[in-house]
């Protein structure tokens, strides 16, 4: 059983190792170790497009993941508050927001988006009293609403399970103490909750900071991280890349090291 | 004006649902009646889409047969690989682990998630390509293996890819057993064997079905995988319809199979849930 | 002369290039920059001599910090974009494609991005009928010399007289294949679809678009290159069909695999041809007895250019013969102009794999517009690519 564990830790990681390792190489490749090196750290640091694609990939995840957590939240709480034929209305909207493929997604979105935008911008340039007028196109803000679809119904199904968990008897005595439904919410509800809608929050944004396929058709002219790489795939992968996904790796693990750091200390306080 | 309690309420209940109606209105129904339109349209003359009503695209679906079975054959099949290789690793975790430790290893079956799918994908490549395990094959002697862009590669793929996502689920279902269970059964002189037949592998049934059904699904929309492991050859679904919009700029014949793809997920998706309670008993299994 | 126009300028040129590099900083403001540079009156004396300095001429115009040119694989030389930042301030980002088909597929859906891309000799004809490409300003490439072009290679970058594209350089499609690990010599397209399915059994590349892959296919069955006719079609697919489950891969930037020899033969442009031959000896590369294709990329900037000014200006950069000629001996392309053929080392001028015998090229064709836009040459690629 041992072995067959460690076994499969190696399968993970294995490729893991290998990235970290060629980001030391001093060669130009990625596939073939020269020596010791940590110039294509300095390298990627400094290159724009590398760095923009990254600073794009935080931003859109960031945006997306905080939209869906409170569209999210709100919509799981809006449920509740539902009944019957709506509510299963809503619950297939969801359902469907998370099993339709990416790649579907990301096409639907695209034709969709190519059709209004040549609808509206014609009429945006009619209407538009200045000289330039502003012009729809793809970019930051079709890729944000393509990720946040999913994240935020995500979102909603954790957070609608959680609610679902939820003693009503300890909202209905919050009520029955003539606390204003505002404050049950913020004093009895939330805090429950909130575990559920960071979880949300988190898996949303690591999504969208990985997604390819959907960023891939909506993207317009912008670049996210994962683009950014399937495009140095074809172009010829050069160390820079290991470099840049080692420090995500281990920015990441940082994260969670923190995080667990956090909890104990919340832990031995309580 | 007063306004009376229930309208209230029900202003509340609006205000509560209304950006998430939007939202799923732009951004999931409208592109799919966009796809619907498209799939009755033609492909223009340069390619792209020009306004029809014909019924061609989706008379023309048995071009890409190959495709579809390929994804149908594959998806389920590296599933259930992935459950043969989840099921022990998630059984060891909830149950055999020290508890010590037991988060640590949780935690290390999550941490691949952090780093990108696309580059360590690629890292498969050179492991497979002959610079890798070939390599080291050919100095015991075996000369000329082939393993990059086969289906074989395609497949570890995507158990490599999708492990964690079927472990996860079956450790939770597994960890939710009650301990006491099991001794109580190897106290009556159970067999371990039939410990695990008779009281482990019923109980753990809802998260193996949430997890295999969550990989068949994901895996019926796959691209990279097969894009990159596959050399361009082993094709799934979603690899041909990437092609129909971006090498044949076939705008409408994509839309059909976008939307056929859409209408097979939710078939598989409807069958998977009949099962699913079967075995389990019950309609408690969460599948999405 | 030009000693005379040196003299008139206010400034040195690199006085003029420090100057400049701070406004890219941003350290001082245009005005200043203006100021100092004089470059009102240089402005001037560069219309009068057009093409006398090349760096300054396009730094009257602000270019901003960044560009993206869409082009294919291996077919740069890094240096080159790194040259052209440190002289500009202006970087360069490289998206690198398979296919013709997939840049018209991703300017069709509307921003690229792109301020420069490479389309091929025969889609210019489509571009410019889509009206995805604008005729190109022609004073802002003083580098470029239509005199000293070679007309053959050079007449589809222009429409009803208009110059919408200038040629980058032209080359061929042949197949290159390992000799160490095929030892069968091949001469033909039809050759290299039997060996593909025998002595190469999982070794084999074709490329992942149409022209050439359905192109050499024909060809190895006796039929024209540019065929689009119904019952030639059906018998190159069901060839392609029968050959497909030998290929290693259906790819157009086959380098890294045959260079991993993970590949041992491929469908191949003279540039990768050249540049594979000169790092592995027994790579050969084999222009088809029956035939194949001849071809002219070319240099073009989208209608939608986010930044036509570093697009010119990049365009008048590799325009300059003496940056031509790096690329050309980096890449091994050959070249459409006479000024750059004359720069180069004879190692490559008298190299037959970049400049081949007249005779080796007569049975090549160019790929013809109407071969891009067939919808069942597009049907038929996209099926054998799903089969």
């Amino acid at each position: 059983m041992r072995a067959l564990i460690t076994a499969v830790y190696l399968f993970l990681y294995a490729p893991i190792a290998l990235v970290v390792l060629f980001s030391f190489n001093s060669g130009r490749s990625a596939s073939e170790f020269v020596g010791f090196s940590t110039q294509w750290y300095a390298k990627a640091l400094s290159n724009t497009f590398l760095m923009d694609a990254l600073q794009n990939s935080l931003v859109i995840a960031f945006t997306s993941a905080v939209l869906a957590a409170v569209f999210g939240t709100m919509a799981a709480l809006g449920m509740e508050r539902l009944g019957g034929r709506m509510r299963a209305v809503f619950d297939g909207l969801f359902a469907a927001a998370i099993v339709v493929p990416g790649v579907v997604i990301g096409i639907a979105t695209l034709v969709a988006l190519v059709q209004v935008f040549g609808f509206l911008n014609p009429l945006l340039a009619a209407a538009w009293p200045g000289e330039q007028p502003p012009k729809l196109s793809l970019g930051f803000g079709s890729i944000i609403a393509a990720h946040g679809l999913f994240s935020m119904a995500l979102v909603t199904m954790i957070v609608k399970a959680r609610i679902a968990s939820l003693g009503r008897d300890i909202v209905e005595a919050s009520n029955d103490l003539y606390a204003t439904p505002l404050t049950t919410f913020r004093e009895i509800v939330l805090p429950q909750i909130m575990p559920s809608i960071l979880a949300g929050f988190l898996l949303a944004f690591t999504f969208s900071f990985d997604d390819f396929i959907i960023a891939f058709f909506v993207a317009g002219s912008n670049t996210t991280l994962p683009i950014y790489v399937f495009a140095s795939i074809r172009r010829g992968v050069t160390p820079e890349i290991n470099a840049i996904a080692t420090m995500v790796l281990v920015a990441s693990l940082c994260m969670i090291l923190i995080a667990r750091f956090l909890m104990r200390e919340k832990k031995t306080n309580n | 004006m007063a306004t009376s309690p229930e309208t209230k309420k029900r202003l509340v209940t609006a205000a509560l649902l209304a950006p998430a109606s939007l939202w799923l209105f732009v951004f999931l129904v409208l592109p799919f009646i966009a796809i619907v339109v498209f799939a009755f349209g033609e492909r223009a003359p340069e390619g792209g889409y020009q306004p029809s009503f014909t019924l061609e695209q989706f008379a023309n679906l048995g071009a890409r047969a190959a495709a579809f079975k390929n994804t149908l054959l594959l998806a389920p099949v590296g599933a259930f690989l992935c459950l043969v290789v989840a099921y022990p690793v998630a059984y060891y975790l909830a149950v055999k682990a020290s508890p010590r430790y037991r988060l640590v290893l949780v935690s290390l079956v999550v941490v691949p998630f952090w780093t990108s799918l696309l580059v360590r994908v690629y890292a498969w490549m050179y492991i497979l390509g002959a610079r890798g395990i070939p390599h080291l094959l050919e100095m015991i002697g075996i000369e000329n293996v082939r393993l990059l862009n086969t289906p074989g590669a395609v497949l570890l793929g995507i158990v490599y890819g999708y492990l964690p996502l079927m472990i996860m689920p079956i450790y939770v279902s597994l960890e939710k057993l009650d301990r006491r269970l099991l001794e109580a059964s190897a106290d009556l002189g159970a067999k371990p064997l039939s410990t695990f037949f008779g009281i482990t592998l019923p109980l753990s049934l809802p998260g193996v079905m949430t997890g295999v059904a969550l990989v068949t699904i994901l895996l019926l929309g796959e691209y990279l995988i097969p894009q990159l492991l596959g050399g361009g050859k082993v094709f799934f679904i979603g690899n041909a319809l990437v092609d129909l919009f971006l090498q044949s700029r076939n705008w409408p014949f994509g839309s059909a199979i976008a939307v056929t793809l859409v209408v097979v997920v939710v078939f598989i998706l409807l069958i998977a849930m009949r099962i699913a309670w079967r075995f389990a008993g019950t309609r408690q299994v969460d599948l999405v | 002369m030009s000693k005379d126009y040196k003299d008139n300028l206010p400034i040195s040129a690199s006085g003029f290039m420090d100057e400049f590099m701070r406004l890219k900083r941003g350290s001082v403001s245009r005005r200043h920059f203006l100021g100092i540079t004089g470059l009102g009156l240089a402005t001037a004396v560069m219309t009068r001599f057009p093409g006398a300095l090349s760096t300054p001429a396009y730094a009257a115009e602000d270019l901003g910090t960044q560009m993206s040119i869409a082009t294919w694989p291996n077919y740069h030389d890094p240096a080159t974009f790194e040259n052209f930042t440190a002289a500009t301030g202006v970087a360069v980002e490289v998206n690198v494609f398979g296919s013709n088909e997939e840049m018209l597929a991703k300017l069709q859906a509307g921003a690229s991005g792109w301020s420069l891309f490479v389309p091929t000799n025969y889609t210019i004809s489509t571009y410019q009928k889509l009206g995805l490409i604008d005729e190109l300003d022609m004073s802002k490439v003083p580098n470029f010399s239509s005199t000293t072009q070679n007309t053959r290679f050079t007449s589809e970058g222009q429409i009803d007289g208009k110059t919408f594209a200038v040629p980058k350089n032209w080359g061929t499609t042949g197949f290159a294949v390992n000799t160490d690990k095929l030892k069968t010599p091949l001469k033909s397209w039809k050759d290299f679809f039997e060996i593909a399915q025998t002595e190469a059994d999982g070794r084999a590349m074709v490329h992942d678009y149409q022209l050439t892959t359905i192109g050499s296919a024909l060809v190895s069955l006796g039929y024209g290159f540019n065929s689009i006719d119904a019952g030639e079609l059906a018998k190159a697919e069901e060839l392609l069909i029968k050959v497909k489950p030998h290929l290693y891969a259906i790819n157009s930037d086959y380098q890294p695999s045959m260079r991993s020899t993970d590949a041992w033969m491929t469908m191949c442009w003279t540039n990768d041809g050249a540049q594979l031959n000169r790092d592995m000896p027994e790579i050969a590369y084999i222009l088809g007895t029956d035939g194949g294709e001849i071809w002219t990329d070319f240099y073009a900037i989208p209608k939608d250019a986010p930044n036509k000014a570093a697009g010119y200006a990049l365009l008048n950069y590799l325009m300059d013969p003496t940056n031509a000629v790096k690329e050309h001996i980096a890449n091994g392309a050959p070249a459409t102009d006479s000024r750059v053929i004359e720069l180069l080392p004879k190692e490559i001028t008298s190299n037959k794999i970049v400049y081949p015998d007249e005779a080796s090229l007569t049975p090549l064709e160019f790929g013809a517009a109407v071969t891009l836009t067939d919808p069942a040459r597009a049907e038929l690629m996209a099926r054998f690519k799903s089969a």
